[in-house]
């Protein structure tokens, strides 16, 4: 029943009382830590129901709810690479980060030019930028379909990261516009006295600075484009020689059964997935939540 | 201003070679805005007035058969289908948003008083986030599923049918919805609450003012600006709904959204100029609802904040 180690120092107040008062703060940080577990799990739990599918083999993927009756192998990820899922795996990867670079470099230049540049209808441009987050991409589909049909852009990386662009563009300058202007002014004032152009100050004193919030638009563009379904299942709806990126395999994987799902192959294959983009996550996730909520307090 | 009067005092380096080759600001200014604002004019805005145009036009097939005036119109607004999705898509939109703002809600203020596992919590609200929409669509069908019947036997329902009636099916989609966005909406109304000075709650305290006063005269009003963001977000988002029923049901028992029949009158029957008028409809309703959002949020966010 050590008292100091269970009264953290975020608590101080509840100190002036000894004894009935501080069991039952105790009491109630417990409860909070128990609120949290579900959460937790809220979060976690069919990431690991996903998993153990996954390694179940033959039926008992479907047979049983419990998460623990084998048998138990890696057949479904053989079986979903031998559908071409790394091709899958290759388009994506290529789209998103061609959506990424792309993203990144245009609209660092527009947030740096809003946040700090003198700019006529500043507040014109924003609206015009919060009005594209707001577009429905399905209204591109009927009229992007028929240019990328007649420009043979169908089935291609260009048909695909192009309109990704122009549609995290207006993310990308509400999450940069807010770290541009978080870096002191002084800094831009003291390379202007030394000589530097305005386009050196931006690219040597602005642009390292600004290095982690880019790098936190990057992940969340990466994201955005890696997840995308609508366009992805629109343009470029078969065939993973081309252009089929994950999401749209995932949706029509198709298994030795006609009317079933195969739900070992796919399970597998969200496994295969969503490891890296939860390691991902977790290993930025700071950056991530500072990204996300500053571009959307913003816009 | 600054820049001139400090170049003007140090005279030397004006003549220095960078300067001279240099951009003026303002023209700097425009040159790095302009391939943004190209980009979103050339993917967003072009497409939506050539939708426009060729909602305007009959079609048979892909072949041009003249001009149609609102024929198409006409057409999108007699159909069942197009009243159908529109049902749907407004039933979702409300059901699911409604209920990830109260759990996001009580995750967010959850996560704003506890200490122990704060940091780990944080983390992983970031899991359903990150999850692409079409696996966490193919992990909720299988898990409601009658086989393997995970979500049966956690409820000791045996061999309920949750995806065999029109209304569980649409809750399904629903719930797999709000699995993966409550904690999205957990995150920006936390960093909402993290803006609330403590001392405010401290003197409420003093005057006392109880846990659910305290919540509703000081919680809820402050918290306005973030709730507003996120609600914005997250029913533009909803009204767009595509993936989750594409994926769980493909439109069966009533759960066609209006992004769905929109995409079907351009690939599987295709009818550009009905396509092209459901399109329009639908983007003059999502792009409505946003300016409605919008306008309530009034000054405080688009301006209020950038003007620095």
């Amino acid at each position: 029943m050590s008292a100091p180690a269970t009264t953290p120092a975020s608590r101080p107040r509840r100190r002036r009382s000894a004894g009935a008062v501080e069991s039952a703060a105790r009491a109630r940080t417990w409860g909070k830590s128990a609120l949290l577990a579900v959460i937790f799990l809220w979060c976690l739990f069919p990431f690991f129901w996903l998993i153990m599918t996954s390694l179940k083999i033959e039926n008992a993927g479907l047979n049983s709810p419990d998460l623990f009756k084998g048998p138990f192998g890696f057949e479904n990820y053989r079986n979903v690479f031998e559908q071409d899922f790394h091709l899958n795996l290759r388009n994506s990867l290529a789209i998103a980060a061609v959506t990424t670079i792309l993203c990144v470099v245009i609209g660092s230049l527009a947030a740096y030019a809003i946040a700090r540049l003198p700019l006529k209808r500043k507040i014109l441009l924003l609206t015009g930028v919060l009005a594209v987050s707001l577009f429905p991409p399905v209204a591109l589909v009927p009229p992007l379909y028929e240019l990328w049909y007649r420009i043979g852009l169908l089935n291609t990386y260009e048909g695909l990261y192009i309109p990704y662009t122009s549609f995290t563009l207006p993310l990308t300058i509400f999450i940069l516009t807010t770290f541009f202007a978080a870096i002191p002014k002084e800094l831009e004032e003291a390379a202007k006295i030394d000589g530097a152009t305005p386009f050196k100050t931006f690219y040597r004193v602005i642009l390292p600075l600004a290095a982690p919030g880019v790098f936190a638009a990057a992940i969340i563009i990466f994201v955005s484009a890696w997840n995308e379904f609508l366009l992805a299942n629109t343009f470029a709806p078969r065939d993973p020689e081309v252009a089929q990126t994950v999401p749209v395999a995932i949706a029509y994987f198709t298994g030795a059964v006609d009317f079933q799902r195969p739900i070992g192959n796919i399970t597998a294959a969200c496994v295969v997935v969503t490891i890296p983009m939860i390691l991902i996550a977790l290993a930025f996730q700071r950056r991530i939540i500072a990204g996300l909520t500053a571009g959307s307090l913003k816009g | 201003m600054a820049g001139t009067q400090a170049t003007a005092d140090t005279g030397a380096l004006r003549a220095g070679p960078g300067r001279s080759r240099g951009v003026s600001e303002t023209a700097l200014g425009r040159l790095f805005v302009t391939p943004a604002i190209l980009l979103m004019a050339a993917v967003a805005l072009f497409p939506v007035i050539y939708a426009f145009v060729v909602s305007l036009r009959a079609y048979t097939g892909r072949q041009y058969e003249g001009f149609a005036g609102l024929d198409n119109y006409t057409e999108a607004l007699q159909d069942d289908e197009f009243w159908a999705s529109l049902e749907f898509t407004f039933v979702f939109t409300v059901t699911s948003v409604a209920a990830e703002f109260a759990i996001g809600l009580g995750f967010a203020l959850l996560m704003n008083q506890a200490f122990r596992g704060r940091g780990v919590t944080r983390a992983a609200i970031l899991v359903p986030w990150v999850i692409p929409t079409v696996i966490a669509a193919q992990m909720w069908f299988f898990m409601f599923n009658v086989n393997p019947g995970s979500v049966n036997a956690l409820l000791g329902l045996g061999d309920f049918n949750w995806l065999g009636e029109a209304g569980w099916v649409k809750a399904v989609i629903i719930f797999a919805d709000v699995w993966k966005t409550a904690p999205f909406v957990a995150l920006l109304l936390l960093a909402g609450l993290q803006t609330i000075p403590t001392d405010i709650y401290e003197s409420a305290r003093v005057d006392g003012a109880n846990a659910l006063q305290r919540f509703w005269h000081i919680t809820l009003p402050l918290l306005r600006p973030a709730i507003l963001v996120a609600l914005l977000f997250r029913t533009v988002e909803a009204l767009r709904v595509y993936d989750l029923p594409q994926v769980m049901t493909g439109g069966a028992f009533e759960t066609e959204s209006l992004s769905m029949v929109v995409q079907q009158y351009v690939v599987l029957t295709p009818d550009p100029g009905l396509g092209s008028a459901l399109s329009t409809i639908t983007f003059v309703i999502i792009l409505g609802v946003g300016v409605i959002f919008v306008s309530l949020l009034g000054r405080e966010l688009t301006i209020g904040r950038t003007g620095r």
